[in-house]
């Protein structure tokens, strides 16, 4: 149904404009004597037709139309100016100041109908292509979700993949991910970065596919050569990741170099010291070493709560952003719900 | 001074697309508004707005060309046009014609109306 606002001055006017407009079916006329009461209307209604006359007390046509397609969204609504026969400057006018056609008093069925209808058609079209871009924004916003549900499970699976080649679980890179989401939401990251923490921090340890089993799998000490080797599982992760197009594995190629460097300089692979270690490194440094110490191992038994967070006390400054303990500290309450929910029996997804 | 008003239903109903039941309603309505449009017309004169004046004439002139009374129409645009240039001084006569038009006009599709009823 096309609702078409009239507006004109004149009752018999508005009365024969109503009936024409009935007579074409498919259409609510809405009435207005008086234009600024019209534009009032305006402010809450979307009409798909404008008729209306020139000559009108305190506001002419055309300083309606003006004021009309003033109003947000009303720029392209077709509108019909109707001017007396010999008002051609008036038309002039009209046309060139937004009106998209006129119709000529005194009004004429056959010529009022086709001009209406062509003016209901363009209304139509309007209509039909904001429908279909609204219809194409939901559906790239459906096939990006998609994408981005993909992408987050492939993530998944690769952490995984790297994961199942040590005595880590895979509810270990689960629960690390979560503690380092606390940690983003207790520094006052925004959703945006928690969120990319969260997908990214999985990935730290995937460099270790690259780390031959004689050493990722040796059940004693490392020699020091071998520590050497094993070091470089950082640089391997940040190799394999950091060109991605994708915004969360280029988190996860700053996370995989950067989660073993420690506050005080003395870590590795480049022995960053201080905010010189990249936030997202500092982060994940407090999540997987409070996870590694609070979880079972074939060769150690799990830490009990409290000395693992003693121990990320103690490391405040050394080994850990002061700040990022503070904010884990504040969570703790969460971390431990995070601890309840990804048990090493069960690895619900992200 | 215009010839006395014909009505011309042929060519109001063509503009109508034949339709007599609008057509009714436009003479039903003229009937109802013709006082109030000479009222509004006589007191546009006297307000000695040329503005409100053009206005008032401009309406009657739209009224008259809808019921095909060019001659009528023809009156009220040269009123319009005098009212434009703000020449509202010596209009008397011509307003006071058109009020005698519109009446006329008045008495003729009462006419009508009653022979469609």
């Amino acid at each position: 149904m096309n609702t078409v606002l009239i507006i004109d001055d004149s009752d018999i006017n508005l009365t024969l404009i109503k009936a024409l407009v009935s007579k074409l079916g498919e259409c609510t006329p809405v009435l207005f004597d008086n234009p600024l009461r019209a534009l009032d209307w305006c402010r809450d209604h979307v009409p798909d037709l404008v008729i209306v006359d020139y000559m009108m007390p305190d506001m002419d046509g055309l300083r309606f139309i003006g004021a009309f397609r003033a109003l947000h969204g009303r720029t392209e609504i077709p509108v019909l100016m109707v001017t007396a026969n010999d008002q051609k400057d008036v038309r002039y006018e009209a046309l060139l100041g937004g009106a998209n056609d006129y119709l000529t008093k005194p009004i004429d069925r056959v010529e009022f109908s086709a001009r209406v209808r062509n003016m209901l058609s363009l209304r139509q079209g309007q209509k039909f292509l904001a429908d279909r871009a609204v219809h194409l924004a939901e559906l790239v916003d459906e096939r990006t979700r998609e994408i981005r549900e993909r992408e987050k499970e492939l993530i998944f699976r690769m952490s995984r993949a790297a994961e199942f080649r040590d005595p880590e679980t895979g509810a270990h890179i689960q629960r690390m991910a979560h503690y380092s989401q606390v940690i983003a939401r207790g520094l006052g990251l925004d959703a945006k970065a928690q969120t990319l923490i969260l997908e990214a921090a999985p990935m730290h340890d995937v460099g270790k596919i690259g780390i031959p089993d004689y050493i990722l799998l040796k059940p004693g000490r490392l020699t020091p050569e071998e520590f050497e080797v094993m070091k470089g599982h950082s640089r391997l992760g940040y190799e394999l990741l950091k060109d991605s197009g994708s915004e969360t594995l280029r988190a996860g190629a700053e996370v995989a170099i950067s989660h073993h460097e420690k506050y005080d300089g003395t870590g590795y692979p480049k022995g960053l010291k201080g905010h010189a270690i990249p936030l997202f490194g500092r982060i994940v440094a407090v999540a997987d070493v409070f996870d590694a110490l609070t979880s079972e191992r074939p060769y150690k038994k799990a830490w009990p709560l409290e000395d693992a967070r003693r121990y990320l006390e103690d490391g405040r400054g050394k080994h850990f952003d002061p700040l990022c303990v503070e904010a884990f500290l504040a969570g703790w309450d969460d971390a431990l719900d995070i601890r309840q929910r990804f048990t090493d029996e069960e690895i619900p997804m992200i | 001074m215009a010839d006395p008003f014909v009505l011309n239903k042929k060519s109001i109903l063509d503009r109508l697309g034949g339709d007599e039941d609008i057509f009714a309603m436009m003479l039903e309505m003229y009937l109802q508004d013709v006082d109030s449009n000479c009222a509004t017309l006589a007191a546009a004169l006297a307000s000695g707005d040329p503005a409100a004046l053009k206005r008032e004439v401009h309406t009657v002139k739209g009224l008259l060309a809808t019921f095909s009374d060019e001659e009528g129409a023809a009156e009220a645009l040269a009123v319009e046009q005098k009212a434009k240039y703000g020449e509202v001084a010596g209009l008397e006569r011509a307003v006071a014609a058109l009020q005698a038009r519109l009446r006329e006009v008045a008495v003729v599709l009462g006419n009508e109306l009653a022979r469609l009823r």
